[in-house]
């Protein structure tokens, strides 16, 4: 059973024995005047009204889906940071704890090291949330107060929208695009119009010169990024995730494996994972709000909820852009049998994460005009060369084993 | 873009203190500079004259938070010159060994606020971790883990206390090894490098003309340090190496003042294990050690920033009449824009990281 005719059925249950008799009562509480409960009543009825009503329920299902995955990844870079640093309580370094003892390296805390997880850090999140709500949104009396409040909208707007577009599996989908792959990455670039909006009305050198940095940096790894989506789309003929998917799962290697993607195009993958990182604005490539010099660039004037939600907003980016490299590229949902392929999709999401985890707390951010050589000088001929593999697997390899007879390989 | 001047501070992530970075930028290249100082002015020349001599090592205590030793050695110095006080043979070996952790958990620091400059975090949270256990160290003998009052005019404080030698090499081991495990997370890193390297370039004779001392001078490939040229408590008799690093022949770039500072750290460790191998037993404080003073003093000594100078003059009575201090900071930063000019944005906060700054010396 998929998400959608279970949503179906969810919508006609809803449907039949709570909204169209509660519609229908309204209407027939003045019987001379007709009311617009019972055209609601009546679309409901159709094929059409259950269909959007089924289609809401899935993308709520898929939002909600993608929000808890949004407080788990923030718990899970807080966790593995701190273990990265060394940081196990207040005031205390572990390691040296351990080689030094308690005369030289602190006083021992009054709890056990191996005692102290108890799970419920998440609800720092939760703390942090309230917190962001409760405090006032400040507008600079200088700023373009229409543009200061549009530029949030369009940016968290672009990236919570991503978290419906892309399927958890063949079956647990919240909407089927047949050009799936290419509405994510429209989603993807609607984002730095919000960024330089906000950059520009903030009426601040640093968010315009932040603002500036973003657009720079998204739309020239734009080019290699697509160029690495290229090949992958050449070689299954399709934007739709699901063919993507079935293609990587068809086509077999040594001993039957597989082939997924990152085998044959491991130049697209290393480029897509280069350039989602960019896109995604994560560190090394996170510039544009760098903290030391820029003062967290673009956002340095937004407070409360809107600045809470930018950095929501910058996980949901980073949670979908490991979603899309495992569709394009890890064989998607595709796995051993018993264990479901919504939690093979969501166990090789949250390997990208933690692998871009560990980047983010070991390497240093680099600087404007080497991000962009290395986007133009270095990515962009490196994604041209996969496409030029992938034609010669694709067209020029079959064209020729089929005239000499060689060996089918691809 | 037009040419535009950003204000970075007086409250800002990459001043390290409270100073303003005035920048002209054409996009994102830096066209012009002008640091502005005295923010955290608190007169302390002014405050001495009207103290006794004494009393002034809380006042160079507080000079710069991250290596008060050094400054109220000086101070020592200097006094002790005016006054002709002959320190113990005992009080000189602590009174190095002080110095020299001093000066590991000054570069500790300064290593500590340098990677999040380049937006490394993890790195800061490393290097601080080490400075936590010099800063144990040097609560031992003196009490207190920031602002320490243990060197005093005619000896220091107290003697070490037991078994101080031997946690001393507990931590020098645990350090060294820890200073292996780093490289490859700094030196040998491919983006550490892209970072600092020709960033921030000034060669050794342009050093020697704006007054940039200490390890920003040996960071040009300059053998000079004032422990080894005019020299002071027993570096003379021990047996120790000045550290140079050059980017090319004669200039230096961030990441050699980062390497520079790095060697210097290992070899402050070489020399405390010196001071240890051959220390003698006796007082560690002047027999005599006079209350009033005439004439005049003149002191330099290597700082972990540079050279630090004082200059007193007394005129009889327990007060000094002038005192002046001479800053190694103060001369570098205002320096700025000799090294700044034609370097991006993003590179301010690499190139006034690597020189370490300190504002509570620099405005006195």
């Amino acid at each position: 059973m998929s998400l959608f005719s279970f949503c179906r059925w969810m919508a006609e249950w809803t449907a039949n024995y709570m909204l169209i008799p509660v519609f229908n009562f309204q209407r027939n509480l003045f019987p001379p005047f007709s009311h617009p409960a019972g055209t609601i009543a009546d679309w409901l009825g159709t094929d059409g009204g259950l269909d959007t009503l089924a289609w809401t329920f899935a993308v709520n299902i898929a939002f909600a889906i993608g929000m808890t995955n949004l407080i788990l990844v923030i718990h899970l870079e807080r966790k593995i940071a701190a273990r990265i640093q060394d940081r196990r309580g207040p005031m205390l370094s572990f390691r040296s704890f351990r080689e030094l003892g308690e005369d030289l390296a602190g006083e021992a805390p009054s709890w056990r090291f191996k005692d102290n997880y108890s799970g419920i850090g998440i609800l720092q999140n939760m703390a942090d949330g309230i917190k962001a709500i409760t405090k006032e949104l400040i507008v600079p009396s200088k700023a373009d107060k229409f543009l200061f409040t549009m530029g949030p909208i369009i940016f968290i707007s672009s990236s919570v929208f991503l978290l419906v577009l892309f399927p958890l599996s063949d079956r647990f989908a919240a909407s089927s695009a047949p050009a799936g792959l290419m509405v994510i990455m429209a989603a993807f670039s609607i984002a730095p119009i919000g960024v330089l909006t906000s950059g520009w009305a903030s009426n601040n050198k640093y968010s315009m010169i932040g603002g500036m940095r973003s657009a720079a940096q998204l739309m020239s790894y734009e080019i290699p990024l697509l160029l690495s989506m290229a090949g992958v789309f050449l070689l299954a003929g399709s934007f739709d995730p699901v063919t993507i998917v079935e293609q990587q799962q068809e086509s077999t290697w040594l001993f039957g494996l597989p082939m997924w993607n990152f085998i044959p195009q491991f130049l697209g993958f290393i480029v897509f994972m280069i350039c989602i990182l960019a896109e995604v604005e994560r560190v090394p490539f996170d510039l544009p709000e760098a903290e030391a010099e820029l003062v967290e660039g673009w956002t340095t004037e937004y407070s409360g909820i809107r600045y809470m939600l930018f950095l929501a907003a910058e996980y949901i980016r980073g949670f979908a852009g490991a979603a899309v490299c495992t569709i394009l590229f890890l064989g998607g949902w595709a796995g051993p049998w018993p264990i479901p392929p919504e939690i093979w999709f969501l166990s090789k999401v949250y390997l990208i994460l933690i692998f871009w985890i560990f980047i983010r707390w070991t390497v240093p951010r680099i600087r404007t005009d080497q991000i962009l050589e290395l986007g133009w000088k270095k990515l962009l001929p490196l994604s041209l060369i996969n496409i030029l593999i992938v034609i010669f697997m694709v067209e020029i390899y079959p064209y020729f084993s089929d005239v000499v007879n060689l060996p089918e390989v691809f | 873009m037009a040419e535009m001047w950003i204000s970075m501070g007086p409250q800002h992530p990459m001043t390290h203190g409270l100073w303003t970075l005035k920048v002209k930028v054409d996009g994102e290249t830096i066209v012009d500079a002008d640091p502005e100082l005295g923010y955290l002015h608190r007169s302390v020349e002014k405050m001495g004259e009207r103290r006794k001599y004494f009393m002034n090592t809380t006042l160079t205590d507080r000079l710069c938070y991250a290596s008060s030793t050094t400054w109220t050695h000086c101070y020592a110095l200097s006094v002790e010159e005016l006054m002709g006080v002959e320190v113990p043979q005992r009080a000189q070996y602590i009174r190095t060994i002080m110095l020299e952790l001093q000066r590991l958990a000054s570069h500790l620091m300064w290593a500590g606020a340098y990677m999040p400059d380049l937006g490394h975090i993890t790195g800061a949270l490393y290097f601080w971790r080490d400075r936590e256990l010099f800063l144990n160290l040097l609560e031992l003998p003196s009490g207190s883990r920031l602002l320490y009052n243990y060197i005093r005019i005619g000896g220091v404080k107290r003697d070490l206390p037991d078994g101080f030698e031997e946690k001393t090499e507990r931590i020098l081991k645990l350090f060294e090894q820890r200073l292996d495990e780093y490289a490859d997370l700094f030196e040998n890193s491919k983006i550490f490098r892209m970072r600092t390297e020709d960033v921030g370039n000034f060669t050794a004779s342009q050093a020697m003309n704006l007054g940039i001392t200490g390890p920003n001078l040996r960071g040009c490939g300059t053998k000079h340090d004032l422990r080894k040229h005019d020299t002071y408590e027993i570096y003379e008799e021990i047996d120790w190496e000045i550290q140079t690093r050059e980017a090319g022949p004669g200039y230096s770039d961030c990441f050699s003042r980062y390497m520079v500072r790095i060697d210097e750290m290992r070899e402050s460790v070489h020399i405390i294990r010196e001071c240890f191998k051959n220390m003698p037993s006796g007082p560690t404080m002047a027999s005599k050690v006079p209350i009033r003073a005439s004439g005049e003093a003149f002191r330099r000594t290597e700082d972990s920033r540079g050279e630090a100078l004082m200059y007193l003059v007394g005129d009889g009575s327990d007060r000094p009449y002038r005192w002046k201090i001479k800053s190694p900071m103060f001369t570098t930063i205002s320096a700025c824009p000799h090294y700044l000019k034609g370097y991006k944005v993003a590179d301010i906060p690499s190139i006034m990281g690597s020189i370490d700054i300190c504002i509570g010396e620099t405005d006195k």
